[in-house]
Formats: structure tokens, C-alpha cells, sequence
């Protein structure tokens, strides 16, 4: 076996072992059979006639699924983006810093594997969690409100798939961090700080005209420049999952411009690795 | 390893540690090598070159015929880090299992469990790693070293943590392992373990290699021989056949300041220097012919933590 899928399974079945991770798993089941189990909505040739959430009427106009789906699932795309990178953030922190720890990388690097199997199994694993966990919650309400109200979308699927483009390439920034120190509570504050960065990218233009002229716009149109637009990805997986038509070309520049900042991020982090003693 | 030289740079260019000094060392294919020295001798830097985890600032280190960096070489290699870190929540055969796939192996769960047997863990296989002692994570480690049967073992304080009995089990497999003709790279602060284990030991300090060589070899005093003979010798023609009795007693003063033997009072015995067997055996002749009757006869060595402290230099340090 390829020892990068081995490494992959390495971090998912250190992932399976976390209380944390688990606890997230069972409160996600959980929401989604609340949702299943409380919301009851009656369709009548294709319009949403009536809603109710516990038993009790949600006072709505009379309009099509598919349009009073929209709100839901562009709440829902911003809530796995956001939610789903936070989490991510904090719940995949010390996987590298701890498969890069004193005494665990001494043996594995004296296996027969190349130093960059170890970091592109651990983005492999990581990004395997991302996506089962993004597909599971992005699927999960895809099937609950399709067998509800019989309108089917993968929207809610491809801005889960976007959000878990934009945790690639907050990950890899924790990946390569953690190459230069080994530290958890660094990493996810790189992811953070890059978190942070990547919003105010997406708004650069509007935040950059608050400025004053000089030094500092300069600098935050510099800065900025470079970091992927994390907010304006966010808010093309949220126009996708409630059916809002995109400027053509936009989706692509901005898929584009986030895989080549986190393709880039790796690198350097496979780079350092390369030569660093451990 | 030839003129091996290794500086830890410290961040923007504030000097560094020159932790190994041009270091020269060849260990025969098969031999069971020990590696002793004081703490920051650099043993751990040594033997990461070794591995290919450090990378050295000069000279080369060639490994089963190969360089450390190929994976093909370090797939012939066991290694058992001195903190070997293990997954908590896994279990002992998971842990093999993965280790054996990333060595490119397929791994054999009945194998697998037999190996456990072998380091004496067969009893802990249901329990997680989480919850094992010191010394039972040490045997796990010594597992996943002997996985695939290695050419090589590179070893760092393998009984480090293990009881009494365990280190003579422990012992016995590495002693298995020699005579499958593994070439055995040991490092433990425990010298009688060494002693016990190496036919070869180098001495470190300071970043280079002090002494090296055969055990016994290092130990030698030189041509000097311990000789007992039964009761009722005649002390004075063994004097004249160049005998000379420990403890001073019945000798002249000359002789005895140079012998620095352990036993003074012991009745009978005595010290020949002799270059070779052919002297010796004559000046064992001689003593026979005087009536003498020989009853030990052994070559005058100092143990390892004496070749050590000489080597070294200076009282209190710890391999």
C-alpha cells in the first residue's frame, strides 16, 4: 500500500479515537434528527403550503419548494463554511504536531517512506475527515428535505465541497506551520490568523476604502492580495446552494486563486520539512 | 561513516552546536556494536545520521552498503527511538500492522501475534497501548524494530524501563538476533548490558569517537597475565621466573607499585608480563619447573565502565 494512504489512515484512526471529534459526530446526528423528526412541511404541486416545527404552524407565505428552500440552504452553506473550518481548526490542530512529535517521527522516519509521504498523508487524512464531515452534514439535510418536500439539489453538496476547498487551504498553513514548530495551539492559530485574513481578503475593496491613503492601505491591499478570499468563496458556496446565479468565470477565479495559495502553502511546508532535522 | 560532522544552526545565523567533530567509524557486518559516552557525547545525533532523520553538515555515512536515505535501505533496518512515542488508543497489533505496512510489508496477523509472544506481550494484545507500563511500550517498540527481520537494528536504551527478568529476556532475543547474523547497534547507558551483548564498543565524547574496537581488546592491560598457582609454590623461583605476586607480599618493591590488580590479598596469585604466548608458555615453564602447579590463568583486562572512565577522563559521567 502507498504509505501516504497508510499515513491517512494513521490520522483517521487517531481522529476516531478523539472524544471531541466523536462528540461533534453524535451532536451533528443529533441536529439532523431533530430536523428530520420536528419539521413537518406539506407540499401541494410543488408549493410549500404549510410548515411546522414542533408541531407548531411557521406562518409563511404560500411559494415554491424550491424558492422556500433557498434561505435554508444558503444558511446552511455559511454555517458547514464557517462552522466546518472553525471546527476544523481546533479539532485537527495536533494531528501533524503530534505525528511530528519527539520519539513518533524519530520511528517513522526511520521507515522506508519519503519525509513528504508524512505531510501529504496527514493532508490526506485530514481532508478525508473534512470531506466525510461536510458530506454527512451538507448530505444529511440534501436527503432530509428532499424526502420532505420531494425537490432535490446537490447545492448544498458542491458548497460543502467549496468549504472544504477553503479548509484545504487553511490546513495546509497549519500543515507547514507545524513543520517549523510543533506546536498545536500554533498551528490553529495560524489557521485562525489565516481564517481572519482570508475574510477581510474577500471584502479588501470595501474594508481597503476605510483606510486611510498611505502606508497602511498599502500594505492591507498587499497583504490581502496574496490570501485567499475566503469570504467571497463562502459567499459563492452559499449563492450555489440556494440556486443564485454567479458572474460567469467568478466561481473559477476564486476556486482557482484558494487551491494555488494552499498548493503553494504545502509546498513551502514540504520544502522546510525537507530539510529539517527532527 | 567517514569525517561525519554535524552543527545545529540556531535561527538567524546566532552561531550553532558542533555536536558531532568529524567522526570515523566503520562496525562490521554482523557484530554486535555498543555505543557508550556521557551525556551530549552525541550518541542521539550519531545515530539519527545513522538513520538519515539528522542530516550531517559533512562527510558520509554509507549503511548496508547503501545511503540512509534510501528507502530500500532503511526498509532492512530496525529502530527503537530512546522515547518511542506511542498511539495511546491503539492496540498492540493495530500498531504492528501499520508499522508493517509502512516497511511495505503485508502484515500476517498470526506473525504479528507470534512477535508479540517473542517480546512477552502475548497477554497484552486486548489491552490498549494507553495502558501499558514503560517497559511493556519499550518490548512493543523492540516488536516493531524486529519487524520484517532487519539487517540491521539500531537500538537506543532498549531495556530502558524493563524489569530485571524482562532485560535478560530482552538480552536473549538480541543475542537470537546476532547469531541470525543481524548486525546490532546498540546505545545504553547500562554498560553491564553492553558488555553483556557487544563483541565491539566505540567510546564518545564530545562529538568524536575516543576509542573503538573489540571488547576485550579495549579492556586489555596490555600484555600483562593473572596467574594463580596451587598452595606451596615457592615464591622466591617464581619471582625468578618473572612472577610477580600481587599485593607486594614476598616481592620486590619495584613490581609491586606497578601492579594495580584487584584480590592483593589473595594467596598464590601473580602477574607476568608477557608479549606473547611463546614467553608466556616459557615463563609458565619455568614456574613448572620449580614445582609450581597452575590453577587460573587469565589476561589482565579492566571492565567497560573502567575503559570508559579512562577513556573519558572524568569520574561521574553517565553513558
Amino acid at each position: 500500500m502507498n504509505p501516504v494512504f497508510v499515513i491517512a489512515g494513521y490520522v483517521l484512526r487517531e481522529a476516531a479515537s478523539r472524544k471531541f471529534i466523536l462528540a461533534f459526530m453524535v451532536g451533528l446526528t443529533l441536529v439532523l434528527a431533530t430536523v428530520a423528526l420536528s419539521l413537518k412541511l406539506e407540499v401541494v404541486d410543488g408549493a410549500l403550503a404549510a410548515t411546522r416545527l414542533f408541531g407548531e404552524v411557521v406562518r409563511a407565505n404560500i411559494v415554491s419548494v424550491d424558492v422556500a428552500l433557498r434561505p435554508i440552504f444558503r444558511a446552511a452553506a455559511y454555517l458547514v463554511f464557517y462552522g466546518g473550518i472553525l471546527f476544523g481548526i481546533v479539532a485537527c490542530s495536533d494531528f501533524a504536531p503530534g505525528l511530528l512529535s519527539p520519539g513518533r517521527i524519530e520511528h517513522l522516519l526511520a521507515l522506508p517512506l519519503q519525509r513528504w509521504h508524512l505531510l501529504a498523508g496527514t493532508f490526506l487524512g485530514v481532508m478525508t475527515l473534512a470531506v466525510g464531515g461536510t458530506v454527512y452534514a451538507a448530505g444529511g439535510l440534501t436527503v432530509i428535505f428532499g424526502v420532505k418536500t420531494g425537490y432535490w439539489t446537490v447545492g448544498p453538496l458542491v458548497a460543502g465541497g467549496m468549504a472544504c476547498v477553503g479548509f484545504a487551504a487553511v490546513y495546509a498553513v497549519m500543515l507547514t506551520t507545524a513543520t517549523v514548530v510543533r506546536s498545536a495551539a500554533l498551528c490553529s492559530a495560524a489557521g485562525f490568523v489565516l481564517l481572519v485574513g482570508g475574510i477581510l481578503a474577500g471584502f479588501r475593496a470595501d474594508v481597503s476604502r476605510y483606510l486611510e491613503a498611505g502606508f497602511g492601505r498599502t500594505s492591507f491591499d498587499a497583504v490581502t492580495m496574496v490570501l485567499p478570499r475566503l469570504s467571497a468563496l463562502a459567499v459563492g458556496a452559499a449563492d450555489l446552494a440556494s440556486d443564485t446565479p454567479l458572474l460567469p468565470g467568478s466561481l473559477g477565479m476564486l476556486l482557482g486563486g484558494v487551491l494555488v495559495f494552499g498548493l503553494g502553502a504545502l509546498a513551502v511546508g514540504f520544502w522546510h520539512f525537507e530539510g529539517k532535522d527532527c | 561513516m567517514q569525517g561525519l560532522r554535524k552543527t545545529y544552526h540556531r535561527a538567524f545565523g546566532r552561531g550553532g552546536h558542533e555536536a558531532l567533530r568529524g567522526m570515523d567509524l566503520v562496525v562490521p557486518s554482523g557484530s554486535a556494536f555498543g555505543l557508550i559516552g556521557p551525556n551530549g557525547a552525541g550518541k542521539t545525533t550519531f545515530i539519527k545520521s545513522v538513520l538519515g532523520i539528522v542530516r550531517p553538515t559533512a562527510g558520509t555515512v554509507r549503511v548496508l552498503g547503501g545511503s540512509p536515505e534510501d528507502p530500500a535501505i532503511r526498509a532492512r533496518i530496525g529502530y527503537l527511538p530512546e522515547r518511542l512515542h506511542l498511539p495511546g488508543t491503539w492496540k498492540s497489533p493495530a500498531f504492528l500492522a501499520t508499522v508493517a505496512r509502512l516497511k511495505g510489508l503485508k502484515p500476517d496477523a498470526p506473525a504479528l501475534l507470534r512477535l508479540l509472544e517473542r517480546v512477552g506481550l502475548s497477554d497484552a494484545v486486548d489491552r490498549r497501548i494507553g495502558g501499558y507500563s514503560k517497559g511493556m511500550r519499550q518490548r512493543l517498540g523492540l516488536a516493531a524494530a524486529l519487524l520484517g527481520e532487519p539487517a540491521l537494528l539500531v537500538l537506543d536504551e532498549p531495556t530502558d524501563g524493563i524489569d530485571p527478568m524482562g532485560r535478560l529476556e530482552v538480552r536473549r532475543i538480541l543475542q537470537e538476533e546476532v547469531r541470525r547474523g543481524v548486525t546490532l547497534f546498540l546505545n545504553s547507558h547500562l554498560l553491564a548490558e553492553t558488555e553483556r551483548v557487544c563483541d565491539r564498543v566505540a567510546i564518545l565524547a564530545d562529538g568524536r569517537v575516543l576509542r573503538e574496537g573489540r571488547l576485550e581488546d579495549l579492556g586489555r592491560g596490555g600484555a600483562r597475565w593473572r596467574v594463580r598457582f596451587a598452595p606451596g609454590a615457592q615464591a622466591s623461583a617464581l619471582v625468578a621466573a618473572g612472577f610477580v605476586p600481587v599485593g607486594g607480599a614476598g616481592s620486590d618493591a619495584t613490581a609491586a607499585t606497578n601492579v594495580q590488580a584487584e584480590g592483593a590479598r589473595d594467596e598464590g596469585v601473580y602477574v607476568v608480563d608477557a608479549a606473547d604466548v611463546t614467553v608466556l608458555n616459557a615463563a609458565l615453564d619455568r614456574a613448572r619447573a620449580s614445582g609450581a602447579l597452575l590453577v587460573e590463568l587469565r589476561r589482565e583486562g579492566a571492565d567497560l565502565e573502567a575503559v570508559l572512565l579512562g577513556a573519558v577522563g572524568s569520574p561521574g559521567v553517565a553513558a
